[in-house]
């Protein structure tokens, strides 16, 4: 009985030392665990055990498989906004309604609709209708049948506007007003003076308080204004209220100042107008907007009054760029990629440091837009009747090496790479070489788990025997269209990457009778060709190889430090030798 | 009685000819010395005008209503705190942040992995950045309403200031600040102020209502298109930012008040090389 007792606590002590091992032991390992928070205060992480903060719940599973990390909808009911990918604690903590059916937030709350408030649309829930209506004092009107942003923007209209006539101090005035703002105000009238009767407050549809036929104190004058929310120059009249686009040659037009006309049947319409001293015709769209005249940005000054369409277009390195162009930057060391990638200049480009760069004109203003570092991101422009487009978007290198035929090597649609006839690589992982992205079921694979040994001392032996299988394959190689970057200084995988256009090649050599040694096999290998052609497979992997960086400075080593072993010395002796050959 | 005596014997010629030394003023150097003076005046009023707002404070000119005095103290610390929450991505100390220019941008959106989705970790802005102006602005609201109450304890009134709870609001163009802080005055009449209200013109509101949705576009497809929401909005500047490590920074600009907010984002991060 003693010596069950001394069996159970040992029992007891052993497993508590085992639990209390088991996470220096996953830590070690570099088990993830899924951290609710981690040290440096981030939620729901997948983590090693010593970023997750004591304070929290933690578990050696992916967050999505627990429970606490469950992501969810994060839906705002004061402010009717939804957040997606959202985790049910740090959601209900901050106040938020959590709906964990769809971490999309494809949930009835979040269905989005068009929200009409005065002249403008906005497409949003219904909740935040109302609560945009609120705050900006107008009614809410929601359209749950427009389901899309385009439509609900277009569907927004300056609705039935005209001269809304009535008497104040004893004179007719007027507002130029929406038909239902007016009955709004003959009520204010009404209860304001007493005297007042609602007949007396009139709507005049489509016409403007300047129309002489009304008899009011408004009339015409050279002013004009910008008006917030809407792209145009616009007369007013001398009492403060709006009248039609500005129109130089038609100030004197009494139409032009008692009928509304509307913008497609005002002056140069469809056109920008930018920089016009005449029409206020301006569109933000086609790259003009109404600004106060500034001598320093104006070419032009207004023929009347003080506001002019400003051109939003840019001036960059020379070249003019229209508002909304966008274009890849020239920058240094990479391709210039042509719409049709295919014919892309690559060649001797994308090197060690080099970015890709997206330009942007917007506002009369270009702004820089890097594209993900490392060339992970390429820079794709194309053009449509000069109107220049460009996008940052994956360069689909990662599974190049892993084809072994050029058809689906250069298969554009699926991968950016191209086949190289002359070279041969170390694909020894081609299995472990595949693609890192998010597989189907959502989780991520290791991609190449190469170690600094892999391949160092080549696959792709020159001269010796080759296994049958090989026969079938296609002689060449799948490489990269835009080489990556690798981060080489800071270890990596670049030396696992690299060591794949490692080679081997057997010279063989014969004595000679009377002394000194000829080469019979493989000498080409110790040919300068050769060598360029070896440090060419290297740099299509990506930063390998022998090359200069994006600013032209030459990298540490030369060729002929990739060389390992007797290689480079028998070369230089072999070289020695012709010489006194020669001599 | 010297001065009468040498008046009197002193010839008008003599007189004449002494001021003319003393004082040659002529036409000419009176036109020149009210130029002087009339620019000297204009520069006055443009320095007035310029430093109004400390010369008011330096001379100890108070504003006349409880309202005025309160949105006068407060509002130069609530525009340095929007500021600073605004280049932080809405937070004061931000927890999870990435250095970028000199500023601690906090991730509103965060994967720690490679190549997946970010999670979100602030889905409540708006509030979140109210609760954090309203904890920035708890000291000095206690200095202001205590400098209120004394500075009309010391024109004579009997005070009577309740000190309530406060709340921080964004709005549409304005930051507000209402103070349930009831005040009582009395000398001959008695005043009330039921509660104060300090206004903040600012963007914040519209610039945190697209960095929401920019964070949604983040945690679907790890990435948000900028000349979108420039197209849609005339007066916003969007940029971003891509950092080496896979992190995002966003700025968001109005361009007519330049009032900003920028924040961080991480997700569907790209390694170098296959990032093993």
């Amino acid at each position: 009985m003693k010596k069950i007792f001394s069996l159970m606590i040992v029992l007891v002590l052993l497993a508590g030392v085992v639990v209390a091992q088991d996470e220096d032991v996953n830590a070690n390992l570099g088990i993830s665990y899924c951290c609710e928070k981690t040290v440096g205060g981030a939620w729901c992480q997948n983590s090693p055990v010593g970023n997750c903060d004591d304070a929290f719940r933690k578990a050696p599973a992916s967050c999505d498989a627990t429970s606490y990390c469950k992501m969810g909808c994060c839906y705002d009911s004061q402010e009717g906004t939804c957040m997606e990918n959202t985790p049910q604690k740090v959601c209900q903590e901050n106040g938020g309604v959590w709906a964990g059916d769809s971490a999309e937030c494809e949930i009835p709350q979040c269905e989005l609709g068009c929200c009409t408030l005065g002249e403008q649309a906005s497409f949003v829930t219904q909740t935040r209708c109302k609560r945009l209506a609120s705050l900006y004092g107008l009614e809410i009107d929601f359209h749950a049948d427009i389901q899309n942003e385009v439509q609900c923007i277009a569907s927004a209209t300056s609705g039935v506007k005209g001269a809304c006539v009535f008497e104040e101090d004893f004179e007719k005035t007027c507002r130029f007003v929406s038909k239902k703002e007016c009955a709004e105000m003959g009520a204010v009238v009404v209860s304001g003076n007493g005297s007042a009767s609602a007949g007396e407050v009139k709507f005049y549809e489509g016409k403007l308080c300047s129309d002489e036929s009304l008899g009011t104190n408004c009339g015409p004058t050279e002013k004009t204004t910008c008006v917030e929310g809407r792209d145009e120059v616009y007369f007013v009249d001398s009492c403060g209220n709006l009248a039609n686009i500005y129109d130089a040659s038609r100030i004197k037009e009494k139409n032009y100042w008692s009928d509304y006309y509307d913008k497609s049947e005002s002056c140069g319409y469809g056109k920008s107008n930018a920089d016009s001293s005449k029409c206020g015709n301006c569109d933000y769209f086609l790259g003009s907007t109404c600004k106060e005249f500034k001598r320093s940005e104006d070419r032009v000054r207004p023929n009347v009054g003080d506001y002019i369409c400003r051109d939003l277009s840019c001036d960059y390195e020379g070249q003019k760029y229209e508002h909304g162009e966008t274009w890849c930057a020239d920058a240094k060391g990479v391709s210039q990629i042509s719409p049709d990638i295919k014919d892309s200049n690559n060649e001797a480009e994308n090197l060690p440091g080099s970015r890709y760069f997206r330009m942007l004109c917007y506002n009369g203003e270009v702004s820089v837009e890097p594209c993900a570092d490392f060339r992970q991101e390429v820079c794709i422009q194309d053009e449509v009747n000069g109107f220049s487009t460009a996008a940052c978007r994956a360069n689909k290198w990662e599974d190049c090496y892993s084809q072994d035929n050029e058809q689906d090597c250069t298969n554009i649609d699926r991968r950016d790479c191209k086949w190289v006839e002359d070279i041969e690589l170390n694909t020894q992982q081609q299995g472990n070489v595949g693609t890192p992205f998010v597989g189907s079921g959502g989780e991520q694979e290791q991609p190449f788990v190469g170690t600094e040994n892999s391949g160092v001392t080549g696959q792709a032996i020159f001269g010796g025997d080759k296994d049958d299988e090989d026969d079938d394959k296609e002689k060449g190689a799948c490489v990269p269209l835009f080489p990556p970057g690798f981060d080489f200084w800071s270890g990596g995988d670049s030396q696992a990457l690299c060591s794949m256009a490692n080679a081997q090649c057997i010279v063989k050599y014969e004595k000679k009778l009377v002394g000194g040694k000829k080469c019979v096999e493989n000498c080409h290998c110790l040919e300068d060709e050769w060598e360029d052609s070896m440090n060419e497979a290297c740099i299509a992997i990506g930063d390998c190889g022998s090359k200069v960086n994006y600013i032209g400075v030459e990298g540490y080593y030369d060729s002929k430090a990739l060389y390992s072993g007797a290689g480079e010395d028998a070369k230089d002796e072999d070289k020695k030798k012709d010489k006194e050959d020669e001599e | 009685m010297n001065r009468e005596k040498m008046e009197k014997r002193g010839t008008p010629a003599l007189t004449s000819g002494m001021n003319k030394k003393i004082c040659p003023m002529s036409k000419r150097s009176q036109v020149t010395l009210f130029i002087i003076i009339a620019i000297v005046a204009v520069a006055l009023i443009v320095l007035i005008y310029m430093f109004w707002p400390d010369i008011q404070g330096g001379v100890g000119i108070v504003p006349s209503t409880p309202q005025g005095y309160i949105q006068d103290c407060m509002e130069e610390e609530m525009a340095k705190v929007v500021e600073t929450i605004s280049l932080q991505g809405g937070s004061l100390n931000p927890e999870n942040s990435i250095n970028y220019l000199g500023n601690e941008v906090e991730y509103l959106c965060y994967n720690e992995e490679y190549y997946l989705r970010c999670v979100m970790q602030q889905p409540m802005l708006k509030s979140h950045i109210e609760d954090e102006i309203e904890n920035a602005i708890r000291v000095k609201t206690d200095e202001c309403f205590n400098a209120l109450q004394e500075s009309y304890e010391g024109k004579g009134y009997s005070v009577n200031l309740v000190r309530g709870d406060y709340d921080v609001e964004l709005l549409p163009r304005q930051v507000s600040a209402t103070f349930n802080y009831p005040l009582t005055l009395t000398k001959q009449d008695t005043e009330r102020y039921p509660s104060f209200r300090v206004d903040l013109s600012n963007n914040l509101y519209e610039l945190v209502m697209v960095a929401t949705s920019i964070l949604n576009w983040e945690a679907r497809y790890g990435d948000a298109e900028t000349t979108t929401y420039m197209d849609y909005y005339p007066d916003l500047k969007v940029e971003k930012q891509k950092q080496s490590d896979g992190s995002t920074i966003y700025i968001l600009t109005n361009r007519d008040t330049g009032n900003k907010f920028q924040f961080a984002s991480r997700s569907i991060a790209w390694p170098p090389g296959y990032g093993g």
